[in-house]
C-alpha cells in the first residue's frame, strides 16, 4: 500500500540558494511525521511545496495515489489538504466563524448559486457548518469568540482558530508549520493533547514542523531532520535526536534554544 | 442610528418629487445614478480589494450600447437594458484577467489604461459611436403591455422615479451579493489571497465575478443614463468620472455597505451647495480625497463603525 503523501527527490531553488535539495518524504495515513531541522534549513520551503504554495523546481509529489507536482495549492486543499502557517494568517476583516465557514466552502452540498438565490437547502447547509464550527470552536475553547472579529483574540487563541480552520476541511492530512510558536508553556501542553486529539479522533495525518522539542518527542512518530535544504537523517525520534549528525547540525545554531522549548 | 440614516436618506428621495420638479430634482436624480455606479464599484474595489479606475468607461459602454442598438437595430430601452449589462459583463471579466496577475498600484494602472482605451475608441471610431458628437438617445417612452399603455416615461419627474427604482433594486441586488458565499469570498481574497487559496476557494472565480459584477452595475447605470440625458458623447465617460465614482467610494468607506452610498449622494449635492465653486469641483474632490486618506482611511462610515465597536 501507498504512503498518504509521497514526496520524491524534491528540489527547490531561490536565486543563489537550493533551500530544498532532493529531498524524499512520505506520511502515511494517519501517522503524525516530525519536519525538523536549525534555521533556515528549509522546512517551510518543505511545507510550501507540499501544499502547492511553492511549485518544485524537480521532484514529484503524489497525494492519496495522484500525481499533484503541477496542481495549483486550492485543488490540493480540495483533495484533502490543510495547512497552517509559521506567521499566523487568518481573514483579519471576519468573525472566527466565517474564518472557519469559508474553509469549508468548497466542500459544500450546495452551490454558490443556491446561495446567491437565498434558497433554503443552502441556508439550511450554512446554518448546519455554523453550527459545526460552534461545535469544534468549543472543542478548541473558543466558543465564546464566534462572532468577535479575529483581531480581537490574542495570538494563542489565533493559532487556535488556524487548527479549528484546519479541522472543519476533514483534511486527511494537515501541515502545521511550527504551531508551537509564541504559545505560553501551559499552551503549548493544551497543544500537544489537542493535535494527538485531531489525529485519534478526526484520523487525520500530520506533517509537524516544530522547533519545540518537547512537542516533536510527545506526538511525533517518525522525524525527517533537513540541514541546508537535504535531508540529514530519518527515524524514530529517540534515535534521530541522538544521531551525532544531528546534534552537529544543531551545534551553534541554537538547538540548546529550542531543546529547552 | 444606522437604520435612522437610511430611512431618512430614503424619505428625502421619495419626498423630493412632491417637492420639486425642477434643477434640485434633476441634482437628486444624478445622485442616486452616482449611488448604483458606486455601490457598484464597491463590490469590487471595496469587499474584493481590486483597485479599479474604469467604472467610467463600463458607464460609457452600458450607455453606448444602448445609444447604438436603438440607432442601428430600432430597439428600445427594456430590450438594451439586458443588452447592456451583459455587454458590460463581458468587458468587466476581459478587465478582470489582468486582475488574475497584477496587484495594487501595477492593476491601477491597468483600469486606468483600460478607462483611456474606451475614452479613446468612442472618439476614434466615430463611423461606429458618432465621434466626438456622440449618438442622441430618445426619452425611454411609454411603457405599455398587451396593448395597454402602463406609464409614459419621458419627462424629469418619470425618469426619476425610475432612477430611484434602479438605484433600489441595484442596492438589494448588491446586499445579496455582499452576504451571500460569494460575497464572503471577495472579502477572504481582499483580506489575504494566498490563504483564500490555502482553504481551497477559487480566487479566479471570486475575482472575476466581481469584476463582472462591479461593471454590470456601471452598465445598468449607463443604460439608464442615456434615455435620461437624451444622448450619449465620450466626454460623459471620461477618466474624471471614474476618479469622481472612487473619490465617492473612498470619502465614505470603501468595504462598508452604506458608504459609498453616503459617499455618492454628499458628493453630488456637496458641490452643487457651494454654487460658484461648482466649477472646481474636481479639484475639491482631489483636495477632500487626499484629506480623507490621510486623515480617515476608512472614510466615514468605516470610522463610525470603528467608533461603534470600540465602545462595544
Ligand atoms: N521566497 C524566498 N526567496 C528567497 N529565498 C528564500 C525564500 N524562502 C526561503 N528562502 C531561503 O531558503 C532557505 C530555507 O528557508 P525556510 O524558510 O524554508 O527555512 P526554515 O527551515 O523554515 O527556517 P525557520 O526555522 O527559520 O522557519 C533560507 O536560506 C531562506 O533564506
Ligand atoms: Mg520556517
Amino acid at each position: 500500500m501507498s504512503a498518504l503523501l509521497e514526496v520524491t527527490g524534491v528540489t527547490k531553488r531561490f536565486a543563489g540558494v537550493t533551500a530544498v535539495d532532493t529531498v524524499d518524504l512520505s506520511v502515511g495515513q494517519g501517522e503524525i511525521v516530525g519536519l525538523i531541522g536549525p534555521n533556515g534549513s528549509g522546512k517551510s520551503t518543505m511545507v510550501n511545496l507540499v501544499t502547492g504554495d511553492l511549485m518544485a523546481d524537480e521532484g514529484t509529489i503524489r497525494f492519496r495515489g495522484e500525481d499533484i507536482t503541477a496542481v495549483p495549492a486550492w485543488k490540493r486543499a480540495r483533495l484533502g489538504m490543510a495547512r497552517s502557517f509559521q506567521m499566523i494568517r487568518l481573514f483579519r476583516s471576519l468573525t472566527v466563524s466565517d474564518n472557519l465557514l469559508l474553509a469549508k466552502h468548497a466542500g459544500m452540498e450546495t452551490t454558490l448559486g443556491d446561495s446567491l438565490l437565498g434558497r433554503a437547502a443552502a441556508r439550511e447547509e450554512e446554518e448546519r457548518l455554523r453550527v459545526r464550527a460552534r461545535e469544534l470552536l468549543a472543542w478548541f475553547e473558543l466558543d465564546a469568540f464566534a462572532d468577535r472579529p479575529v483581531g480581537a483574540l490574542s495570538i494563542g487563541q489565533q493559532r487556535m482558530v488556524e487548527l479549528a480552520r484546519g479541522v472543519i476541511a476533514d483534511p486527511t492530512l494537515f501541515v502545521l508549520d511550527e504551531p508551537a510558536a509564541g504559545l505560553s508553556p501551559p499552551n503549548v501542553d493544551r497543544l500537544i493533547v489537542l493535535i494527538r486529539r485531531m489525529r485519534d479522533e478526526f484520523g487525520m495525518a500530520i506533517l509537524l514542523v516544530e522547533h519545540d522539542m518537547r512537542v516533536v518527542r510527545d506526538l511525533c512518530e517518525r522525524l525527517v531532520v533537513l540541514d541546508s535544504g537535504l535531508k540529514l537523517a530519518e527515524g524514530a525520534p529517540e534515535a534521530v535526536t541522538s544521531d551525532p549528525r544531528v546534534v552537529e547540525a544543531y551545534i551553534g545554531t541554537g538547538w540548546k534554544r529550542h531543546a529547552r522549548g | 442610528m444606522k437604520a435612522g440614516l437610511s430611512l431618512i436618506i430614503a424619505a428625502v428621495f421619495i419626498a423630493a418629487p412632491f417637492l420639486t420638479g425642477g434643477y434640485e430634482l434633476q441634482v437628486l436624480m444624478v445622485a442616486l445614478l452616482y449611488v448604483t455606479l458606486t455601490t457598484g464599484l464597491n463590490l469590487v474595489s471595496g469587499y474584493a480589494g481590486q483597485f479599479s479606475f474604469a467604472q467610467g468607461a463600463f458607464y460609457g459602454i452600458g450607455g453606448y450600447t444602448t445609444a447604438i442598438m436603438g440607432r442601428d437595430l430600432g430597439t428600445g430601452f427594456w430590450i438594451n437594458l439586458p443588452a447592456g449589462i451583459v455587454v458590460t459583463g463581458l468587458f468587466g471579466l476581459l478587465l478582470g484577467i489582468p486582475a488574475l496577475r497584477l496587484k495594487g498600484h501595477f492593476l491601477a494602472i491597468v483600469t486606468i489604461a483600460f478607462q483611456t482605451i474606451v475614452y479613446l475608441g468612442l472618439i476614434q471610431w466615430s463611423g461606429f459611436t458618432g465621434g466626438q458628437n456622440g449618438i442622441l438617445v430618445p426619452p425611454i417612452g411609454e411603457v405599455s403591455l398587451f396593448g395597454a399603455t402602463l406609464v409614459d416615461i419621458t419627462g424629469l419627474t418619470a425618469h426619476y422615479w425610475l432612477t430611484l427604482v434602479f438605484a433600489v433594486v441595484a442596492v438589494w441586488i448588491a446586499w445579496r451579493l455582499v452576504h451571500s458565499r460569494l460575497g464572503r469570498e471577495w472579502v477572504a481574497v481582499k483580506d489575504d489571497e494566498t490563504l483564500a487559496g490555502a482553504v481551497g476557494l477559487d480566487t479566479t472565480r471570486a475575482k472575476l465575478t466581481a469584476f463582472v459584477a462591479s461593471a454590470a452595475f456601471a452598465g445598468a447605470a449607463g443604460v439608464l443614463n442615456a434615455h435620461v440625458m437624451r444622448g450619449v458623447t465620450p466626454d460623459d465617460f471620461t477618466i474624471w468620472i471614474s476618479c469622481t465614482i472612487v473619490a465617492m467610494m473612498v470619502v465614505g468607506g470603501r468595504g462598508t455597505f452604506l458608504g459609498p452610498i453616503i459617499g455618492a449622494i454628499l458628493l453630488t449635492i456637496l458641490p452643487e451647495l457651494t454654487g460658484s465653486f461648482a466649477q472646481y469641483k474636481l479639484f475639491l474632490f482631489g483636495v477632500l480625497l487626499v484629506v480623507i486618506i490621510i486623515a480617515l482611511p476608512e472614510g466615514l462610515v468605516g470610522r463610525w463603525r470603528k467608533i461603534r465597536e470600540a465602545r462595544a
